[in-house]
């Protein structure tokens, strides 16, 4: 923010400019372009960018998906079979149709909620996790910390996409099972910070005087602790809801999605893979960009937080 | 440094192990009955228990589980069921399609994603830099199966450069290698550009231009090969992780690795060929890790002198 010497309304400030023998009386060297032009005031800018294009992405297929059921859209399941296969365009069908004359645009929008659902549970499942395992670790050390460290280190070298089939296969390919599958893939990342950032404020002053103050442990990590990283914890889970939607879709590719007829998106792609050598090219790539756009949206928005997080904290 | 071999080799024959068998213990959980798939249509009662007792699928879990130890450690990890080959066999012909596009998609990775992340760093927070960070934000949120039929539809369908499945000639490789390639690219990029960034700005930078050395050298010399370490890191566990199947590239292109083998095998319940891919590919994961780990003293004289003193 660049200060004004002239503030209007408040005629006691003597204008600088005008006082005798003051340095300001002179133009500054550092103009308002050039402060504009700093690369702090730069990087500010490009994080405010970054998040506006973000939420402007997610909010084109968030708010469509969410009222997905208030649009005057035809049923996304019973199709019409004089209407099948329409490319594009078509009068009354934005997206077109599938070969069993199905509004396409209309089973985005309704497996976008699917989708959507799986994803934010998803993520609320493996943050909760993720923060409670990763604030232990990091607070209380010795064993807890061995157990849940080596918990991260062998789900990491195992195959994770095999091990989710199989799961899937087990249960059933249910929402619930699904949201807790997915929720198992991601957990490792907010606890890996959570336990990295509790490590470093543990050590600060508040947490001892808290000690001293003789509160329990418990309410140390949960009152003080947690509070204070919480910002940026959850940014990365933020993210992992990019993550949780493509990982979805993987699933969903791969046969082990929500069952049809519902559709969600990875099960729409992967329903018009067979007929895209026949010229039906939409039925594959039109699903695929609104997938593409809501986790760009979300990468964009979380991205440009961390930025902001970051510089708050006054690390980078 | 031998016991730390030791030691690391012994933590992967045991993540192995645990792999192996929890992988065991869940696929005999999963509802549907393998003897099904391997049967004459409308089987008889009396032919599927023999196919079962064939398989040895009629037992208890903790006795088949004993029977596999015990023919693992005579190094045979069971007969396919599908194949009717030992599955270990099967494994081993898929491996090095899946070996080859690993290592050409890494490679590939490598040699855009440094120089592109060197590049970003060096004009961090410039408006050209902006646009190379949101498009490699929009690289790493695309399904990587939507990807690969969005370049299949043009490059193979309407273009015809390429054939559209499977591995036929040389080419075939490309279309794949592509796909994987833009997801790793984004990620590793904006790991170099983030390591890059605080070694750009770190004192002894400013200490050594002052000396007069030139930028490339600055660049390259200083600050990249201070960053060297967890960009190689990086680039070793995304290698690694592809050995574990690139499963998604794989079924796109009908590339016949190990990723479409046990996808298909997890259709056909082949209990074996799932167990023996598990196996192959996680000790070969961790053995890429372990060399990885055994490069770092190479390339940072810091942990050569460290592991001196001590």
């Amino acid at each position: 923010m660049t200060t004004s010497t002239n503030l209007p309304g408040h005629p006691q400030v003597p204008n600088l400019s005008e006082v005798p023998g003051s340095i300001l009386g002179r133009d500054s060297a550092v103009t308002k372009v050039l402060l504009r032009r700093s690369a702090a005031a730069r990087r500010a800018r490009y994080s405010t960018i970054k998040i506006w294009v973000g939420a402007i992405c997610a909010g084109l297929v968030v708010v469509p998906v969410a009222l997905a059921q208030l649009l005057p859209l035809p049923d996304p399941i019973i199709g019409q079979l004089s209407e099948s296969s329409l490319p594009p365009f078509s009068a009354g069908h934005l997206f077109g149709t599938d070969p069993n004359g199905r509004d396409l645009l209309s089973r985005v929008l309704h497996g976008g909620q699917t989708s959507l659902v799986i994803g934010v549970l998803a993520i609320f499942v493996s943050g909760l996790v993720g923060i409670v395992a990763g604030a232990a670790a990091g607070y209380f050390g010795g064993w807890v910390d061995t157990i849940v460290s080596r918990l991260l280190e062998a789900q990491m070298s195992l195959p994770l996409l095999l091990m989710l089939l199989l799961v899937v296969a087990l249960f059933g390919p249910s929402i619930p099972v699904i949201t807790l599958v997915i929720a198992f893939a991601q957990w490792p990342e907010p606890a890996r910070i959570t336990r990295a950032l509790v490590l470093v404020e543990r050590e600060k002053p508040y947490v001892a005087a808290a000690r001293v103050l003789g509160l329990h442990r418990i309410s140390i990590i949960t009152r003080h602790l947690i509070p204070n990283i919480l910002q940026q914890v959850l940014v990365v889970v933020l993210l992992l809801l990019a993550q949780a939607v493509l990982l979805e879709s993987a699933l969903s590719f791969l046969g082990a999605g929500v069952q049809r007829p519902y559709p969600t998106w990875g099960g729409i792609i992967s329903d018009g893979r067979e007929l895209f050598v026949t010229g039906k090219w939409w039925l594959v790539t039109i699903p695929g960009i609104v997938i593409a756009l809501l986790v760009v949206g979300v990468n964009l928005v979380g991205d440009g937080l961390r930025d902001r997080v970051r510089r708050a904290k006054g690390d980078q | 440094m031998l016991t730390y071999v030791l030691k690391r080799i012994g933590q992967t024959v045991l993540t192995a192990f645990l792999a192996t068998a929890t992988v065991f213990v869940l696929l005999r959980m999963a509802p549907g009955d393998p003897a099904a798939n391997y049967a004459p249509p409308n089987p008889t009662s009396e032919q599927l228990a023999a196919i079962r007792e064939q398989f040895g699928l009629d037992r208890s879990i903790p006795v088949q589980f004993v029977t596999f130890l015990q023919h693992l450690f005579q190094g045979d990890v069971g007969t396919s069921f599908f194949f009717k080959r030992p599955a270990l066999e099967v494994v081993m012909e898929r491996l090095p399609y899946t070996i080859t596009l690993a290592v050409a998609a890494i490679v590939v990775t490598a040699v855009v994603a440094i120089p592109l992340g060197v590049w970003m760093a060096r004009r961090a927070d410039t408006a050209k830099e902006l646009g190379s960070n949101i498009a490699t934000i929009a690289g790493q949120s695309m399904p990587d199966f939507w990807i690969g039929f969005v370049l299949l539809i043009l490059f193979a369908v309407q273009l015809g450069w390429f054939e559209p499945a499977g591995f036929t000639s040389a080419s075939s490789i490309v279309l794949p290698t592509v796909t994987i390639a833009i997801l790793q690219v984004a990620l590793i990029s904006r790991l170099v550009r983030r390591e890059m960034v605080v070694n750009l700005a770190s004192p002894y930078l400013t200490v050594a231009r002052s000396r007069g050395i030139s930028e490339r050298a600055l660049t390259w010399r200083y600050a990249f090969g201070n960053s060297a370490i967890p960009v190689v890191t990086a680039l070793g566990t995304r290698f690694a992780a592809m050995l574990n199947g690139v499963v998604i590239v794989e079924v796109v292109f009908k590339w016949p690795g190990v990723g479409e083998l046990v996808v298909n095998a997890l259709k056909q319940r082949d209990f074996p060929l799932i167990q023996a891919t598990v196996l192959v590919t996680v000790v070969l994961a961790l053995v890429v890790q372990l060399l990885v780990d055994l490069l770092y003293p190479l390339m940072d004289p810091r942990v050569r002198l460290g592991e001196a003193s001590s």
